[in-house]
């Protein structure tokens, strides 16, 4: 935290170049996290039978790594395109809030260069330029989004996630049955950390365990992978019934 | 070569993200939400989530059941990476103890 403020000190004089690099630096500590979850993707991408050419299109046309994980999880050959591509909606609803509170940020900014940046834009450039938006205001600094800082923390992690996804997708075939090792845990692992990092309470959680149930009980007595859209839909309407006493 | 219908759903899957990145710029910048449509927004990730990982809760593998129960605690405490491999450990050490 104080190296943040002691560089943001000199922030309104450093160039575009300058606060790229702030970005950059600012972005790599999370690579720690990135890579292995990356790699962890590729390897199970590639078991569910997608190729090392397909791994990087779709981790580096999406650039979303929940859905990412959800779509995996559903793969089969060949996928149920309509299926992968609704959850793929659902898990990602998320990016609509997000981009209508940066929007006033980027006022300063013309649409030619808000639309592609806004393609950069997942939990972490978010959370991050947001948050370093919000202090430069506070400083008096302006304007208070700074492009170039938003597009080095996403650069850096678009790049990351590519490569590593590519990594795991090449090297998962050798690894053979990652699930017998223990991996088969790798994913609700991550999306329980996931989860943990969206918690607010057991009020606004109340939805998630309504999903858990019918998700379960679906899985249990339907065949196919119906479980997710019936579990997503039926916590979603319990959203909306138990808004009434938020 | 890339299966066509591997391509289209990545094709669609593109798509339909981009579409959720710009949206919100677009229609929500002037706008605000109703409160029942704000926790549905804000609610849903979270339900996905859960609901993709939901059949390790009702596993038959008392193994696994343990090793959930493991990673669920170390989820609410740990980081990301240390979670990811206590969850793979516990559950290949559980799978090989229980057989």
């Amino acid at each position: 935290m104080t190296s943040d403020t002691v560089s943001l000190d000199d922030t309104a004089t450093r160039g575009w170049r300058g606060e790229f690099r702030r970005g950059v630096a600012a972005s790599a500590p999370m690579l720690l996290g990135v890579a292995p979850c990356a790699l962890v993707l590729g390897a199970q991408a590639a078991q569910k039978g997608m190729s090392v050419l397909d791994v990087p299109l779709m981790t580096g046309s999406n650039f979303a790594g929940g859905s990412e994980f959800a779509a995996i999880q559903l793969w089969t050959s060949p996928p149920h395109v309509a299926l992968i591509v609704f959850i793929t909606f659902l898990v990602n609803s998320r990016h609509l809030l997000m981009g209508a509170a940066l929007a006033p940020f980027l006022q300063h900014l013309p649409k030619r260069k808000v639309f592609p940046a806004l393609f950069l834009m997942c939990d972490e450039t978010w959370a991050m330029s947001l948050a370093d938006a919000r202090r430069r205001a506070a400083r008096g600094i302006g304007p208070a989004f700074s492009l170039p800082y938003y597009v080095g923390t996403g650069l850096c992690i678009y790049v990351a996630w590519v490569a590593f996804t590519t990594l795991g997708a090449a090297l998962g075939p050798a690894m053979g049955n990652v699930e017998a090792y223990g991996f088969n845990l790798a994913f609700p692992a991550i999306f329980l950390v996931l989860l943990r990092g969206m918690w607010t309470g057991f009020r606004a959680a109340r939805p998630w365990l309504v999903s858990l149930v019918v998700a379960a009980l679906v899985y249990l007595f339907v065949p196919g992978a119906w479980y997710v859209a019936a579990g997503a839909l039926s916590g979603l309407a319990a959203a909306w019934l138990l808004a009434r006493d938020a | 070569m890339i299966d066509p219908t591997v391509l289209l759903t990545i094709v669609l899957m593109a798509s339909v993200t981009y579409l959720t990145r710009i949206g919100g710029y677009l229609v929500l910048r002037n706008r605000t939400l109703g409160p029942r449509a704000m926790a549905v927004v804000e609610a849903a990730p979270g339900c996905v989530l859960i609901s993709v990982i939901a059949p390790s809760f009702v596993t038959n593998n008392p193994a696994d059941l343990a090793a959930l129960l493991i990673t669920l605690l170390a989820a609410t405490r740990l980081s990301m990476l240390p979670t990811v491999l206590i969850g793979i450990a516990s559950s290949g050490l559980l799978r090989t103890l229980l057989g």
